[in-house]
């Protein structure tokens, strides 16, 4: 299946992009997925919090991606 | 040239009034308390002296005065709607003529607007810009609260304070700033950063809390003293390029703590990530809108929402918080 994969503020500067598809397999959870974007930062996003929004909603908890889906990484921000 | 309606009661004997309106509005809304003309367009020109164009709102009037070149000729602003508001309560509300036109603000929306009290918690990037838009909407009261003062690399992105102000307390350069915006705005400074001792004293004596602060813990801080005292709270958050906003505590919706679940971390301040000039500018003032839209009842908002911006590419993202 295929997901769209939201990335901003901290996460968009360790991956190096704002937006990209990903294929997974099918009955992948929020959890999994998270793994997977962390390890794709290479160590950057070690020690940040991240709420995950799939489909413009934040989850309550860890659910199964259908697909489609559009998930957002979205990590706290200080500045003001 | 405009002529608002406190300065033509004030100065009526000097003026020719004509009412340029058409007859079905001058009888639905008519101009008590002052001798007044109707004029077909052709017909202004032909009247000497001083003279003031009324029409609804004051708008189509300004234009004509342009248009057409007239001289020694006044537009009266806000137009008939502003004076029969002055007729009314006695207040000339006609400088917040372009904002009270709007149906969902209206007289009495302003009128909230200026019994409101509003506290801003930091004076630097987002501070800025929401303190300004908030005083130059006309807010009856503002509280600031921050204990900083001025540096050098602050000036780029917090424009009421200037070149000579490096080193004054924050507070105090705002406020001379906002002061020369409207001086109606009652501005109150605590030369302080909001901690557990004075927070909810201030927070609880106003209409709306902003959260304009540079780190999580006073976020934090702002969160419970707003839920404690049902003090609505207007988050904003930036990163280099981007920004973050959220309506909090409104009714038991949710808060910063439900926003970023707690312990939040790996937030960068500005100082470590660095932040674009212009960003806090853009992202205060969406604070203000929803300010303004909380005071003045305007259910669209971003009430259990986060809106997220990117300047970059202006992305622009809204999720339900829940």
């Amino acid at each position: 299946m295929k997901i769209t994969i939201k990335c901003f503020s901290q996460v968009k500067y360790a991956l190096g992009i704002d937006e990209f598809v990903l294929e997974l397999e099918a009955g992948t959870m929020t959890s999994e997925l998270e793994q997977n974007i962390r390890s794709k930062a290479d160590g950057k996003l070690d020690g940040i919090s991240l709420r995950i929004a799939v489909n413009q909603k934040y989850i309550p908890n860890d659910i199964e991606l259908n697909d489609g889906d559009e998930v957002a990484f979205i990590p706290p921000v200080q500045g003001g | 040239m405009i002529l608002t309606p406190k300065e033509l009661l004030e100065r009526q004997s000097e003026f020719t009034v004509i009412d340029i309106r058409p007859e079905s509005q001058r009888k639905e809304f008519p101009m008590d308390g002052i001798n007044i003309i109707n004029s077909e367009d052709g017909f202004i020109h032909t009247i000497e002296g001083k003279k003031v164009l009324v029409c609804q709102f004051g708008i189509v009037t300004e234009g004509m005065i342009i248009e057409q070149n007239l001289k020694d000729t006044f537009s009266l602003l806000g137009g008939a709607q502003a004076w029969i508001d002055f007729q009314s309560e006695k207040e000339d509300l006609s400088r917040w003529s372009r904002q009270t036109v709007l149906p969902e603000v209206g007289l009495e929306g302003q009128k909230k607007l200026l019994n409101a009290s509003v506290a801003i918690v930091g004076l630097g990037g987002l501070g800025c810009p929401v303190s300004q838009s908030l005083v130059a909407a006309g807010i009856g009261k503002l509280i600031l609260i921050d204990g900083d003062s001025v540096e050098l690399s602050n000036l780029h992105r917090q424009p009421l304070h200037g070149i000579d102000d490096i080193g004054k307390a924050k507070v105090k350069s705002a406020e001379e700033s906002l002061r020369t915006i409207n001086s109606v705005t009652k501005i109150q400074c605590v030369d302080e950063y909001l901690d557990e001792s004075n927070g909810l004293d201030f927070i609880q004596e106003c209409d709306v809390v902003i959260d304009a602060t540079d780190n999580i813990q006073t976020r934090q801080l702002i969160d419970r003293f707003s839920k404690e005292s049902n003090v609505p709270m207007i988050y904003g958050g930036l990163y280099r390029w981007e920004g973050q906003v959220a309506v909090l505590n409104v009714d038991g919706s949710p808060g910063y703590k439900e926003l970023f679940l707690e312990p939040p971390s790996g937030g960068e301040s500005c100082a470590d990530a660095g932040v674009l000039g212009m960003l806090p500018g853009i992202i205060g003032n969406i604070q203000a809108i929803e300010t303004v839209k909380l005071i003045v009842s305007i259910k669209t908002n971003l009430v259990g929402k986060l809106l997220m911006y990117d300047g970059m590419n202006h992305r622009t993202e809204i999720i339900e918080i829940g």
